[in-house]
């Protein structure tokens, strides 16, 4: 414990972290608050024609069609895209500061083991996330009941916390890969670089990829949607592509971006084509991607206490 | 002596491999582009006759196929997303390694007690950098002629010139990041935080900007193809007289322009897209210019 | 220079400051510093840790300006005479790294064409030769031990052959041997050459055995400035130098 609150008290004190987790605190309010205003005015209008229905003693009206979760959808892709650097930065600065300041040695000279470091570190790290991604869901939530005027109800809690949680999952991943690469760096820079690099193929490239190929993306708007076809029309043209499709979503599916996002998404409402469906179907259809996280933060944090363990102790050239 | 530390700095960049990593990373990604570009045209074509067999199988009309026309150059459509995204990370770390390698191993004591300005010297890092950008963009122009040629036989000239017209935009839209690359060393104190700062400007000018002008969210930013979002009419009344000075958002209009996968415009339009993103070129080179007088060289070396 | 200043140069005071001044921010680090040391001294800069050594040597070697008073290297300003300096001075600073990915000779050759030096392979295999490094030339700098990195550090210095030598705790890392050898290159281009050398230093048997005159500076202030034998013969109690630093240091 003392191991983890000095992590989490030292990355508090990170003037560069605090301007990023500045940076994707305000860009997730002004995200927040232009969906928000956006459908205020859509949720007006349906408030109009619900009291005209209902003046006129219609019965049968039509539910709304707005979700208010959905409005929450720039603030995860800011997770998915920012959240991942700064839990990066995260990793890295676990390690560049303990050689920096020359202190490892304190460390390991007490009886702390490289496993207990590892996990102190860990701890303390997913506790900073958590922090963030608190703060950034309250800011959300808040701008949704304040801009949209439509608060999350009781129902909806339970999708959002899910949400959040595989967002704490997922940043937690990127925190351990930052922390390996610095610390099988011989200049911690160059680790952090490298890292960088990953984030890059993962959570921009790969998924553009997919996106690239996706059909459906080839017009403003869906192909599909400009056709006509509805999701079983173009399931049926998709059979025909069966070898192109699973290229596109095998390359997808390798970036841990896609599984976060997806999983998120259904929590959240933002696919149109979930938004019928409860929460127990939901968690059924997303449980590989919420399994695909967990793998990927298990095993980079087995990596992340093995690269703790073969950490040298004492700095290269130090004492020459 | 601009010439000593440029041709010193293509030394270095090439002993570490910095190049040897940069050209690689281009080349790559500019025949995925092309690869790309030719693999989603060639089943998206097909995908749609599909998509008409079974619409006419229930007896409702199809419009007519608009990838039948698409033009030469959208195979490298890709390229235009691309250029902003692992280019412009490419340009920050060459500006940044530019003075940050010098930075942490304290080498300006050495430099600067020596008969060299310091304007030189950053003029020096800033050919280099332009230098090892315009490399970077013919290698990865020779790439596009080839997957050019290899899908459609033959490449017009006019073809070329738009190529080329693209190569140079890409070039202005580099260099503006490679030179914050360097600004980033030149007023923080640590490596670390100057890469950080540095990726957090990126980020900024290429996610976050775009939201506050258009509506457009991150991913949006991704797909070469952009979906028009839906936004609030007083917040974007107010924001889009800003979208002028997006300088991603111009560049990727700009891009669609010269390689024709975007409705045309007049020559002169495409045009006054440029001026932001030229003006904000040279606006950062007096900036690093006047920054590296005020920089303290006389640090030994850095902990990161 | 015209050819009357180049008569008049050793006639002119290799180092110079007037009341000289500096404070980082609001905290003074130099106060109104007066001292002259004239060509062909070793001159041995004493002082606790903090005290403004650096600082001097900094701005003597132009990397920072004063914040007021007046600093000179022969006679040229180190603020309005910049390029004129940077001609005459060689700077081996403390903790000095070089380009680790660049051998001995590539890094040295670079330092010399930017000290306008006209045949710069030449004089960067003249210098190893005199520094007996020779054989480091072509190895990368970056798999270099101490000792190696401080000669190449003193070769860069001296490659285009200045008339002072400023050296900022040259003897930081070295063993014994290193202490040595770099004893007998200090004297060697002092007799050699004819360099003035300035030196930072907290090695006091070595100051002992190398300067030909010290000053001690105490907070920012010289406190002391004379002779070696003047200051031996002014301390006859104390029985070597450390012991008459200490009493200094402690108050004259």
């Amino acid at each position: 414990m003392a191991l983890a609150h000095h992590e989490y008290r030292s990355a508090l004190r990170s003037r560069i972290l605090s301007i990023l987790l500045g940076i994707l605190v305000v860009v997730t309010a002004v995200s927040v608050y232009i969906a928000s205003v956006d459908y205020a005015s859509k949720l007006a209008d349906y408030e109009a024609y619900r009291s005209a229905a209902q003046a006129q003693g219609l019965e049968r009206i039509a539910p709304s069609p707005l979700a208010t979760l959905s409005l929450l959808r720039g603030s995860f892709e800011y997770l998915e895209i920012i959240g991942a650097v700064i839990a990066i930065t995260l990793g890295y600065l676990t390690i560049s500061r303990e050689r920096a300041n020359r202190t490892l040695p304190l460390i390991r000279s007490r009886p702390v083991t490289s496993g207990e470091l590892a996990t102190g570190s860990y701890v303390g790290a997913v506790g900073v996330i958590a922090t963030l991604v608190g703060v950034t869901a309250m800011v959300g939530v808040l701008g949704v009941g304040i801009v949209g005027h439509d608060w999350v109800s009781p129902a909806q809690v339970l999708r959002l916390v899910l949400a959040y949680f595989a967002s704490i999952v997922y940043m937690s991943a990127f925190y351990s890969l930052g922390a390996i690469v610095t610390a099988k760096s011989r200049v911690a820079s160059n680790g952090l670089m490298i890292a960088l690099g990953i984030w890059l193929l993962v959570v921009l490239v790969l998924p553009q990829i997919g996106d690239t190929m996706d059909a459906d993306n080839q017009i403003p708007g869906g192909l599909f949607k400009a056709l006509t076809l509805d999701h079983n029309g173009e399931v049926e043209v998709l059979k025909h592509f069966t070898t192109y499709e699973t290229i596109r979503t095998s390359t997808e599916e390798a970036s841990l971006a896609k599984h976060y996002e997806r999983f998120a998404f259904a929590m959240t409402d933002v696919k149109e084509r979930y938004r019928p469906f409860g929460l127990s179907w939901l968690l059924a259809h997303t449980r590989n991607n919420m399994l695909w996280l967990i793998f990927y933060a298990v095993v980079l944090y087995a990596g992340m206490r093995r690269a703790f363990k073969q950490q040298p102790t004492i700095p290269e050239g130090g004492t020459q | 002596m601009i010439a000593t530390i440029a041709m010193h700095q293509f030394l270095s960049l090439q002993r570490q491999r910095v190049l040897l990593v940069m050209f690689i990373t281009m080349l790559t990604v500019t025949i995925l582009a092309g690869v790309l570009g030719w693999s989603s045209h060639h089943t998206i074509v097909r995908v749609y006759d599909e998509a008409v067999k079974i619409l006419a199988s229930t007896g409702r009309p199809a419009p007519p196929n608009p990838f039948l026309l698409k033009p030469t150059l959208s195979l490298l459509s890709n390229m235009v997303v691309y250029i902003p995204l692992i280019g412009a990370l490419l340009a920050l770390i060459l500006g940044h390694v530019s003075i940050a390698d010098d930075d942490s191993i304290g080498i300006g004591r050495l430099v600067f007690s020596r008969q060299i300005t310091r304007t030189n010297y950053v003029l020096g890092k800033i050919v280099t950098a332009a230098a090892v950008l315009v490399l970077l963009l013919v290698a990865s122009m020779i790439v596009s002629v080839g997957s050019l040629v290899v899908v459609n036989r033959a490449i017009t000239g006019g073809d070329f010139g738009r190529l080329a017209l693209f190569y140079a935009l890409s070039w202005f839209y580099l260099m503006v990041f490679a030179l914050i690359g360097m600004i980033a060393v030149l007023v923080t104190r640590r490596r670390s935080n100057a890469l950080l700062s540095a990726m957090g400007a990126w980020l900024v000018i290429t996610f976050v900007y775009p939201q506050f002008t258009s509506g457009l969210r991150p991913t949006q930013s991704l797909n070469p193809i952009t979906d028009p979002a839906s936004t609030s009419q007083t917040f974007f009344r107010i924001s889009s007289r800003l979208r002028p000075f997006s300088i991603v958002e111009q560049y990727k209009e700009a891009s669609g322009h010269i390689l024709q996968t975007a409705p045309a415009e007049a020559f002169a339009q495409t045009i006054q897209r440029v001026i932001p993103i030229a003006a904000l070129a040279l606006g950062l080179l007096l900036l690093t210019t006047l920054l590296v007088q005020r920089h303290d060289f006389s640090r030994s070396a850095q902990s990161e | 220079m015209t050819a009357r200043r180049v008569e008049q140069q050793w006639n002119i005071p290799a180092i110079e400051f007037q009341g000289l001044c500096h404070s980082y921010d609001t905290d003074p680090v130099l106060r109104d510093i007066d001292l002259t040391i004239e060509h062909g001294e070793i001159f041995g800069f004493l002082g606790h840790n903090g005290a403004g050594k650096t600082t001097a040597i900094n701005i003597l070697t132009t990397l920072i300006k004063p914040t007021s008073g007046s600093a000179k290297v022969y006679g040229f300003d180190v603020v309005a005479e910049r390029q004129s300096v940077t001609r005459c001075i060689g700077y081996l600073p403390s903790e000095v790294r070089m380009y680790g990915h660049l051998t001995a000779a590539e890094n040295l050759e670079f330092f010399a064409k930017l000290s306008g030096v006209e045949e710069p392979r030449k004089a960067v295999a003249e210098t190893l030769e005199y520094l007996d490094c020779a054989d480091l030339a072509n190895t990368r700098v970056g798999t270099f031990s101490t000792g190696m990195r401080q000669r190449i550090g003193i070769a860069q210095a001296i490659v285009h052959r200045p008339k002072v030598l400023f050296l900022d705790e040259p003897t930081s890392g070295l063993d014994p041997l290193g202490v040595r050898q770099l004893r007998a290159t200090i004297l060697r281009l002092n007799h050699d050459l004819g360099m003035t050398v300035f030196m930072n230093t907290h090695l006091l048997s070595e100051v002992a055995r190398v300067c030909t005159s010290i000053g001690v500076l105490n907070h920012g202030e010289l406190i002391y400035k004379d002779s070696i034998e003047e200051t031996i013969r002014r301390f006859p109690d104390e029985a070597s130098l450390e012991e008459i630093y200490v009493r200094m240091e402690g108050g004259v």
